[in-house]
Parts: C-alpha cells; sequence; structure tokens
C-alpha cells in the first residue's frame, strides 16, 4: 500500500474519533435539551424533525437530538473502557502463553480455544440477563467474552518477538523472567495491540449497540444509541427518522476506530 | 493422522463437557427459582413444593449436575418454562429456518466477498483498489441490526417488495441474508485481497504471467486456490456460527429461527432453553471445527502431525 | 455444503406449497386469516396459561360451562344443568350425551374427572394444580397416597359430582378454565409428551396443522353437537408476524382479522373508513404501580397518595395509543360487583409535592422502581420517571426478567417499587380483592404486603357468602379502604382493539377470555 493512503486513513479515523470525544465531553454544553426529560407533547406519537429539534421527538417527547449527545458519552465510555478489560486480559494470558511456552501455552490456548467455541452474542446475552444489568455488568461481560482473540494475536506476536536476538540475550544473562518480558517483550508487542486496541473497540462499540438494541444495555433513561434503535422499531412506517439518527452516529463511530486500526495494520505491513 | 483425530475428538468432548458445566452454572446462580418460573403468578406454596421435587430441586448440586448431563446426553434437555415444550425439539424444529438463512448469506458473502476481493487484488494500488477497500471498510462498519432496519424501511416499506419479516418463501430470505451476508463480505474481500496481493507477488505466478498465460487463466488455476484456504478456514467456522443462530438479525426479521429462540429464552430467563440454545451452538461449533481440520487433512496431508492442535 | 443447499431448497419449496394450500383465492370464503407476533406457547389444556394458548385451546376443547359470548356469564357447554348445595360444598353436573371427540368417541363425565386428576398428578407440572386442591381426596391424590381423586364421582357416564373440603362459591368458575376441558385419555397417553402437538378434544374446531413458529391452522369438527356451529370452515394463523407486518398484511387484505400496531393506530382512529371496522372491549384487568407498605417511606400512607397524585395516568394511556381507560380503583369496569362511585386520584403535582413536604421525604430518596424488560413496559416506566422528576423524586428503573422480578416482589422488604398487571380469572371481586390484598397472600400476590384488620374481616365474611348482592356489598366497602390506603398506584385498565375486514361478520369480543370465533362468518369477497 502506498504510505499516502495509509496516512490518510490514520489521520481521518483519528478525526472521527477525536470529534467524537469532544461531542462525548461537551455534552452537557452541546446539547440543546434535557435528554431524559419530556420536551414536546408527542406521546405516543413522535414529532417529526422540525427547527426546534432538528432530529424529531420520540415517543416519551424527548429530544432525540439530545440523546444522540448523550449517547455519545455512554457509547463511548463504554467502548473504551471494555476494550481495555479485553486487551489487558487478552493481552496477559497471550503474553503469559507465548513467552513462557510447554505446559503453560498449552493449557492458556486450549482454554482460549474452548471460549472461542462459545458463541460469545448468547454468552454474553445469558449472562447480563442472569447477572444484575448495569454499567458494570456489561463491561465485564463485554470483557469476558471478547478477549479471546486478542490473547491468539498477542500469543503469535509475543512468540516471534521472543525469538529476537536481544530477548534471547536478556534471558541468557539470567534477568528474571518477568522482568524480560515486561522490559522487553512488551514494548515489541506494542504496535500489535495498538491495533489490536482501535479494532477493538470497534468491536466492543458494536456488541454494546447490539445488547442495547437487545433490550440488554445499561439501563432507561441513559440515552444509549442501540436502544434508541430497538425503542424506534415499533415506528419504522410512521417514524422512520427516529431509527435512521443513532444508526447513523453508532456507524461513524464503528468506522472512525476501524479506519484508525486498519490504518495502523496496514502501516505494519 | 488418527492419532491426530482422536485428538481432537478428545478435544471436542473436552469443550462440550466445559460448556455443559458453564451452562449448568448459569443456570444455577439466576436468581430466579425454577419451580416459580414454571408455575407462574399464581402459584401456592404447595404447588411449588410439588414441582421442586419434581424437577429434582431438592437434590445436592453435584446430583443435579450429573441429571441434567445424563438427562442431555439422551437427548433431554428439559422443558421450557414459557413455551411448555420440548427443549431439544424446540431447537429441531427452528434449525431449518436458520439453515435456509445462513446458508443463503454465507453464499451472499462469499460471492460479493470473492468478487470484490479479486477486483481489488488485481487492480492493486490503483483508485479502484481503494474504492473497494474503502466501501469494505463500510460494510465491515455498519451494525448489522441498523442495516436490516434500514433495508425493512426500504424494501419492504417503500418498496413493498419484501415481506417485512418471518420467513414465508423464497422472498422473505433476500432481506435478511442480504443484511447478513453484506457485513460479511466486507471482512471476506479484505482478506482475499491480502492473500491475493501475496500470492500474486510469488515467482512461480509472475513465471506464469511471464509464460504468456492470461490474467484470468493464472488468477483462477494458479493464485486464487492458494489464496482461498484461509477465506474458506474463515468461512467454515462462520458458517458454524451462523448455524448456531443469528441474533441480531433474526430479532430484527422475526425469523423463526435459534437466534430468536435464544433471544425469546433470554428475554424471559427461560434457563432450560437457555441452556440449551447454548449447548447446541458448541456443539455446532465444535463439529465444524472437526470438519475443517478434516478437510484440511484432506488437501494437505503435510499438516496433519505438525498442526499439532 | 451440497447437502445444506439441497436441505434448503427442499425447504423454500415446501414453504410456497403451504402458502398456496392455505390462502389460495379458492377458498377465501369460510376461513379465517389471522396472524401473530408470537408462537403459541401450548396446545395442551393442562399447560395453557396465557391468552395465545387459551384462544387456540378454547376452540378445540369444550368445558363443563363456559362464559357468554361478549359477557362473564356462566352458560351450559357439556353440562346442560348443574346444581349447588347450599353450603357450596358438592356440585353436580349432568352432562349433554351427543358431545363427540374430533375422533368421534362420545364424550362421558369420567374424560373430565381424568383432565382435572390430570392436572392435580404432579408429573403434569400444571399450573391450574391450586384451583383443584380443595376437592376432597386432592391431597392424597397429589402426594401419590391414592389412585383416583376421591371427591370426584362418576354415578353415570353423564352426571359428574364434586365434594369440596371447603366452601367455594366459586367453584364452578374455577371448571370454566380450560384446565378443566374433557380430554380423550387414548390420545393424551398415545402421544405423551408430544400430546400438545396431537391434541384432540371435542370442542367447535379440530387441530389439522401446527408447524411451530410459522403457521397453525384449525378444520372444522365433524362431530360437534352443534350441528350450526362453526361458521367457519377453518381458522388460519400466520406465527412470527410483527405487530407492523400484521398491519400491513391487514391493509392488503390478506388478513381478516388484525390487531392495530402502535405507531397506526392513530391514523385508523383519524380515518372513519377504519375506525368503523374497529371493535374493542375493556378487559377485566388492572395495571399498577406497586409500592411496599412495608418499606420507608412507603409505609407513610402520604407518601403513597402523593404518588398516586404525582403520576399522570392520561399520559400512560396516550403512551398506549389511548388502548386503556384510567384506573380509578382496583376493580375493572364491566367486572360484576364493580363500583362506579370510586374518584380515585386526578393528576395533581401541586398536591404531591405538598404532600411529600409534609412526609419529610429526605432529598437524598432516590427509589428504584422494578419492571419487566418489555419495550412496551420500560416507556412506561420512563414515563413515571419523567412524572416523578417534576415533583422532585429521582426514580431508578430495573427492568429484570419475568421470573427474577415475581421472584424478589415476593421477599419481603426488597422491592419497593414494582410494575405489575393483574388480569381476573373468574368475574368476582374476591379473584382482585382477596388475592391481591389479604394477608394470607403475602408471599405470594399480596407483593405490596399491605395489611388492614378491616379490610381482612370484610374480605373472610364475604368469601363464603353465595348470595352475590351481599357478596358484592361487603367487596366495595373493602375497596374503598384499600384505595384510601394507596397501597399501590391505580393506573388504567387494558383496552383490547381489533380491527376487521367488511367480509367478517359475527365477532364477539370478551372482556375476560379470547374469542371463541364458532359464530364468525366469512363472506364471500
Amino acid at each position: 500500500m502506498t504510505t499516502e493512503r495509509i496516512g490518510s486513513m490514520k489521520i481521518i479515523g483519528a478525526a472521527m474519533v477525536a470529534s467524537l470525544a469532544i461531542v462525548a465531553l461537551l455534552a452537557p454544553w452541546l446539547a440543546p435539551h434535557d435528554p431524559t426529560a419530556a420536551v414536546a407533547a408527542t406521546f405516543g406519537d413522535p414529532g417529526r424533525p422540525s427547527l426546534a429539534f432538528p432530529l424529531g421527538t420520540d415517543a416519551l417527547g424527548r429530544d432525540v437530538l439530545s440523546r444522540i449527545i448523550w449517547g455519545a458519552r455512554i457509547s463511548l465510555s463504554v467502548g473504551v473502557a471494555a476494550m481495555s478489560l479485553t486487551l489487558a486480559v487478552g493481552g496477559l494470558i497471550g503474553l503469559a502463553a507465548g513467552f513462557f511456552g510447554g505446559m503453560v501455552d498449552f493449557v492458556l490456548m486450549r482454554f482460549t480455544d474452548m471460549m472461542l467455541t462459545l458463541p460469545a452474542l448468547l454468552l454474553a446475552m445469558a449472562l447480563i440477563s442472569v447477572l444484575r444489568p448495569g454499567l458494570l455488568t456489561i463491561l465485564l461481560v463485554i470483557g469476558l467474552v471478547s478477549w479471546t482473540q486478542v490473547a491468539r494475536v498477542v500469543r503469535a506476536e509475543t512468540l516471534s518477538v521472543s525469538q529476537r536476538e536481544f530477548v534471547v540475550a536478556a534471558r541468557a544473562l539470567g534477568a528474571g523472567s518477568a522482568r524480560v518480558a515486561m522490559r522487553h517483550v512488551l514494548p515489541g508487542v506494542m504496535p500489535v495491540i495498538v491495533v489490536m486496541a482501535a479494532l477493538g473497540t470497534s468491536g466492543t462499540l458494536l456488541l454494546d449497540a447490539g445488547l442495547s438494541f437487545l433490550g440488554l444495555g445499561v439501563p432507561p433513561p441513559t440515552p444509549s444509541w442501540g436502544r434508541m434503535i430497538e425503542e424506534a422499531t415499533a415506528y419504522l412506517r410512521t417514524a422512520p427518522w427516529l431509527a435512521t439518527f443513532p444508526g447513523l452516529a453508532i456507524f461513524y463511530a464503528v468506522l472512525g476506530f476501524n479506519l484508525l486500526g486498519y490504518g495502523f495494520l496496514a502501516a505494519r505491513r | 493422522m488418527l492419532s491426530y483425530l482422536a485428538k481432537r475428538l478428545v478435544f471436542g468432548a473436552v469443550v462440550l463437557l466445559g460448556t455443559s458445566l458453564l451452562t449448568f452454572l448459569i443456570a444455577f446462580v439466576v436468581p430466579a427459582d425454577p419451580a416459580v418460573a414454571m408455575a407462574g403468578a399464581k402459584a401456592d406454596p404447595q404447588t411449588l413444593a410439588v414441582i421442586r421435587r419434581q424437577l429434582g430441586l431438592d437434590l445436592p448440586v453435584y446430583r443435579q449436575y450429573l441429571n441434567y448431563l445424563d438427562r442431555a446426553l439422551h437427548g433431554d434437555l428439559g422443558r421450557s418454562y414459557i413455551r411448555r415444550q420440548d427443549v431439544a425439539r424446540l431447537i429441531v424444529r427452528r434449525f431449518p429456518a436458520t439453515v435456509a438463512l445462513a446458508v443463503c448469506a454465507m453464499t451472499v458473502a462469499l460471492v460479493l466477498g470473492v468478487a470484490m476481493g479479486v477486483a481489488a487484488a488485481l487492480r492493486h494500488d490503483r483508485a479502484a483498489d481503494r474504492m473497494l477497500l474503502g466501501a469494505s471498510l463500510l460494510l465491515i462498519s455498519t451494525p448489522v441490526f441498523w442495516l436490516g432496519t434500514l433495508l425493512l424501511i426500504a424494501g419492504g416499506l417503500y418498496l413493498r417488495s419484501f415481506p417485512l419479516g418471518g420467513f414465508d418463501g423464497a422472498r422473505s430470505l433476500v432481506l435478511p441474508a442480504l443484511t447478513l451476508g453484506l457485513g460479511m463480505a466486507g471482512y471476506y474481500a479484505r482478506l482475499l485481497q491480502a492473500n491475493l496481493v501475496e500470492v500474486l507477488a510469488q515467482d512461480y505466478v509472475r513465471a506464469a504471467w511471464a509464460k504468456g498465460l492470461s490474467g484470468a487463466r493464472v488468477l483462477l488455476r494458479h493464485a486464487l486456490p492458494n489464496a482461498a484456504l484461509p477465506l474458506l478456514t474463515v468461512a467454515g467456522l462462520d458458517l458454524a456460527g451462523l448455524l448456531s443462530g443469528v441474533v441480531l438479525t433474526e430479532t430484527v426479521f422475526d425469523w423463526p429461527g435459534i437466534g430468536r429462540l435464544a433471544y425469546e429464552a433470554v428475554f424471559n430467563l427461560d434457563i432450560p432453553l437457555i441452556m440449551g440454545t447454548v449447548l447446541f451452538s458448541a456443539l455446532l461449533v465444535v463439529v465444524a471445527n472437526l470438519a475443517v481440520d478434516l478437510v484440511y487433512v484432506w488437501l494437505d496431508p503435510r499438516i496433519r502431525p505438525a498442526a499439532g492442535v | 455444503m451440497p447437502s445444506l443447499l439441497f436441505a434448503f431448497l427442499l425447504l423454500l419449496s415446501g414453504g410456497c406449497r403451504r402458502t398456496g394450500a392455505v390462502a389460495g383465492p379458492a377458498n377465501r370464503a369460510g376461513v379465517l386469516h389471522l396472524a401473530a407476533a408470537d408462537d403459541i406457547p401450548t396446545l395442551d389444556p393442562a399447560l395453557g396459561y396465557d391468552t395465545a394458548s387459551w384462544a387456540f385451546e378454547q376452540m378445540i376443547f369444550d368445558t363443563l360451562v363456559r362464559y357468554s359470548a361478549g359477557g362473564v356469564e356462566l352458560r351450559p357447554d357439556l353440562a346442560t344443568a348443574w346444581e349447588a348445595s347450599s353450603d357450596s360444598r358438592r356440585f353436580s353436573f349432568h352432562l349433554r350425551r351427543d358431545a363427540r371427540f374430533s375422533t368421534g368417541r362420545p364424550v362421558t363425565a369420567g374424560d373430565v374427572k381424568y383432565a382435572v386428576q390430570r392436572v392435580l398428578d404432579p408429573k403434569t407440572r400444571s399450573q391450574g394444580m391450586a384451583y383443584f386442591r380443595n376437592i376432597e381426596g386432592a391431597r392424597a391424590f397429589t402426594r401419590g397416597r391414592a389412585a383416583d381423586v376421591r371427591g370426584i364421582e362418576t354415578p353415570d357416564p353423564w352426571t359428574l359430582v364434586f365434594r369440596l373440603r371447603a366452601p367455594d362459591p366459586l367453584f364452578v368458575e374455577k371448571l370454566a378454565m380450560p384446565f378443566a376441558a374433557a380430554l380423550a385419555r387414548q390420545e393424551v397417553e398415545r402421544w405423551g409428551e408430544d400430546f400438545a402437538r396431537h391434541v384432540v378434544g371435542s370442542g367447535p374446531f379440530m387441530l389439522q396443522e401446527w408447524t411451530g413458529g410459522q403457521r397453525i391452522v384449525l378444520k372444522r369438527n365433524p362431530y360437534y353437537f352443534a350441528p350450526s356451529r362453526p361458521r367457519l370452515q377453518a381458522v388460519a394463523e400466520s406465527l412470527g408476524v410483527s405487530e407492523e407486518l400484521q398491519w400491513l398484511r391487514f391493509e392488503a387484505g390478506e388478513l381478516d382479522l388484525g390487531a392495530i400496531a402502535p405507531a397506526e393506530f392513530p391514523y385508523v382512529m383519524k380515518t372513519p373508513r377504519l375506525k368503523a371496522l374497529t371493535k374493542k372491549i375493556v378487559t377485566l384487568s388492572v395495571n399498577y404501580l406497586g409500592m411496599n407498605c412495608q418499606m420507608a417511606p412507603f409505609d407513610d400512607r402520604k407518601v403513597r397518595r402523593a404518588f398516586n397524585y404525582a403520576i399522570n395516568k392520561q399520559k400512560l394511556v396516550a403512551l398506549l395509543n389511548g388502548r386503556a381507560m384510567p384506573a380509578r380503583g382496583v376493580l375493572p369496569p364491566g367486572l360484576p360487583g364493580y363500583d362506579p362511585t370510586i374518584r380515585g386520584y386526578p393528576y395533581d403535582p401541586a398536591k404531591a409535592r405538598q404532600l411529600l413536604a409534609e412526609a419529610r421525604v429526605p432529598q437524598s430518596f432516590r427509589p428504584v422502581l422494578w419492571l419487566r424488560a418489555d419495550p412496551t413496559t420500560l416507556m412506561l416506566g420512563q414515563s413515571v420517571q419523567q412524572d416523578l422528576a417534576l415533583v422532585g423524586i429521582a426514580l431508578d428503573l430495573k427492568p429484570v426478567a419475568w421470573g427474577p422480578l415475581l421472584e424478589a416482589v415476593r421477599q419481603p422488604r426488597t422491592v419497593e417499587l414494582f410494575l405489575f398487571g393483574w388480569e381476573a380469572d373468574f368475574p368476582d371481586p374476591e379473584n382482585f380483592l382477596a388475592v391481591l390484598f389479604s394477608k394470607k397472600q403475602w408471599g405470594a400476590n399480596n407483593d405490596t404486603f399491605y395489611f388492614n384488620p378491616q379490610v381482612e374481616a370484610l374480605l373472610a365474611e364475604a368469601a363464603p357468602i353465595a348470595d352475590r348482592e351481599e357478596r358484592y356489598r361487603l367487596y366495595r366497602q373493602a375497596q374503598r379502604i384499600i384505595v384510601s390506603d394507596a397501597p399501590w398506584v391505580f393506573l388504567f385498565h387494558p383496552v383490547t382493539y381489533v380491527i376487521r375486514q367488511p367480509w367478517v361478520h359475527g365477532l364477539v369480543l370478551n372482556p375476560m377470555r379470547p374469542a371463541r370465533l364458532d359464530t364468525v362468518v366469512v363472506a364471500p369477497h
């Protein structure tokens, strides 16, 4: 690939993610209305987009634009936090398996294979329904079901880094295992972790939106893009804009992280 | 080779055992009494006690698990709380709808993905390549339930050319299969393009070009078979995933398949049905893994001992 | 792959063939086409306890007695006449001799006895067990100490006698539930667990086909005792069709009767042509927000009344597109014993704020409302949340599945607020007031843990009285006290709406049960 294009992918992606982060941070100032209060009497009959409410109002009389702006906050925090958890768990397991090899590798990787076999979304749904639904539960469950890919990639990368001369030399000189892993191997694995972080966030964003769509996300009235789409499905015919705008928001966020991730990935090739 | 397959079989059995334990634990920590769930809102304490004994809930936990395992091995996954029907039969009855959707979606994904991937690889580093890869990125980034919803609005409500959900003949398959297939096509296109670019750069392909063979011929006879193997592996496992139910798409389209069944089970906390669907999908994935292994061994006998896992 | 593809092609062709057979234009008249969003849970009368199952069970099976078409008066069905002893402990039924199962075999008293015993058998795991435990010898039978229920006698094939342990003036109503429908033992035992899919009954219709999640077709039972019924040849229902899709199919003329999708409701009501085709009935049910009377601050009547004034019921009704009527008390209009003079609590946020101030509710008070996680309930919960915010109360929602919700509300001092509904099993105030407000039902159906000795005494006095007017008088007094104590926010009574095509005649809705459809006519069109 040409460097020029890789650069532009990363830059566009970074700009999209940054714009989202700004919206999320400034939500209280950017949103024209309270995202949970009834600001128009459109009960049971959603309002069309108008000057006062550019994206319309929903069946509970709430301003859709304000809800999307506040939704950025919750979606981004869930996406990023769940991704961090995914990276921490998957990264540690992959690093340990690749670095120590042998029995450790065998046990950890068989366990990973087993987790890969389980249906992620189904498992997440089952766990959330059984545990108390809430922000923390959702973070933990998303983290729990999505670390396997990270573990595999990090393990492969660790294996190749561990065979490089400076690592082999450090171990031969008798440096402690943990020290070698942290000081020498981890930095070598870092680039792939960055890629996984960007792609992982787009994955967790989609999973979170999907769970919200199924009614298993953060409980209402917290505005969440996935739930907004779910609430809009009853009005597909009479108020199609209700489902359109929150979907665009998810699409925008996921695309931003994907551009960033694939941009980094292409740069490594 | 036999010992390799035996190893894989043992691993599959271990996975299934682990899954059964996991599902049993989920059911065990659930904050609902199965007897209450089964007897409903209006039952009195005596009825509950009777049902509890009937379900064996007064036994120690390990005995309950062994009973569950024993029944599961005999194909008895219990009776659904909500549907009051045998779970195994419910799953088997819902399976054909999911098979139809999975096969169609996979066809869409492979046809479109291969076409895009090949076209992008042939036009490597040109405008067309970038456009195709950009398009694949758009497809990957679209939430499947939103795409489904938009297709419903466009194809069902405005064009009125497709049913708005449900499984009723070939026409009803179009929108859900597209919904599911488009995103996967994006992945496959990227995967194939990357592999093809690598293969096309290799000596024997260059040699073939040099011999003056036509582009299409080189591509079809030499490059594609080599580049397609990883794609087929992924697709095989994906198909198993699809067959175990596609919750979001089936929910959007009211599709009477396994995924929608699982969603209803979770929504109602219908524990036997949740356990049954999770176990069933694990079984499918294990079987698919074995099948992919077999195909590999068959295609390339050199792999067998080296692969190890 | 090839075999999968083949299976798939087979499936497609199968799907098309079936569609053609049912929806073909040739037999449009005489066949009623319906659709439903969900599959039917079961057709086994011992197992079904929900509207969808009962709708079909009622058409396929007969009970000794049943309710009048549009009302809640008991009418003969398999029994032509019945007598109750003066102490309401002995009930005898005289069966008609011309009733037959769809296999042609005559229906006898033993078939009803078998059905009731099957419900009492713990192996069946029936939810109807509680309704028949009062029969003499039922406990011994359930515990496996007797092969038969002593209190059910069949002196001859056309006579059936029930003896009860305690007086129960409402016992005949319990026999009108599908749990007590006559069953052909041979067929039940032949199919075992699979009986639900091969049901045989003596009702106006019989099962022709049931493809799980896709379609159910009933055809007329040639042996049905009333030769003029049913007036239809068949009933065909497509399953798994969302409400939105049902509406479009109705508009296209593919469905003869349809639900009205929520989003379409305003449009239907604004269009005179469509509005004229709708039918509605207020159901014998009530939706409420329960407040746990043992948990502060809801142990204070002022706070409970404040909540009643704070919540905007008209807004809830608007959210339901008018498919409900605001409740003023517990009992729904249409229930015998309903008291039209109760005024209830109007929407008055100022009064709510004043009461909350008087009760000195602390600023940090942040109650949690437990509710089911389905979209409609969540919408209602969010509306309550908005209303309470206006009187200074920050409400949290806790959406949970039905099972855990039920489990939690029954624990003492666990759930302070919850959204619930109650549907009548039989048309009597007892089925609301005694079941939902008696201390005997703590840990069962009285989930607000409400207790008032005056109410308790009135309920105990009313229960054994067979004279209706006398009972109703006592229940009216009890309801007045309950409304004034306000353990609930009395929200609304749901209203069922259906829309029919101009060629569909003879449909009668029932306030308590699904319509039986045996009087419906589909004219050529």
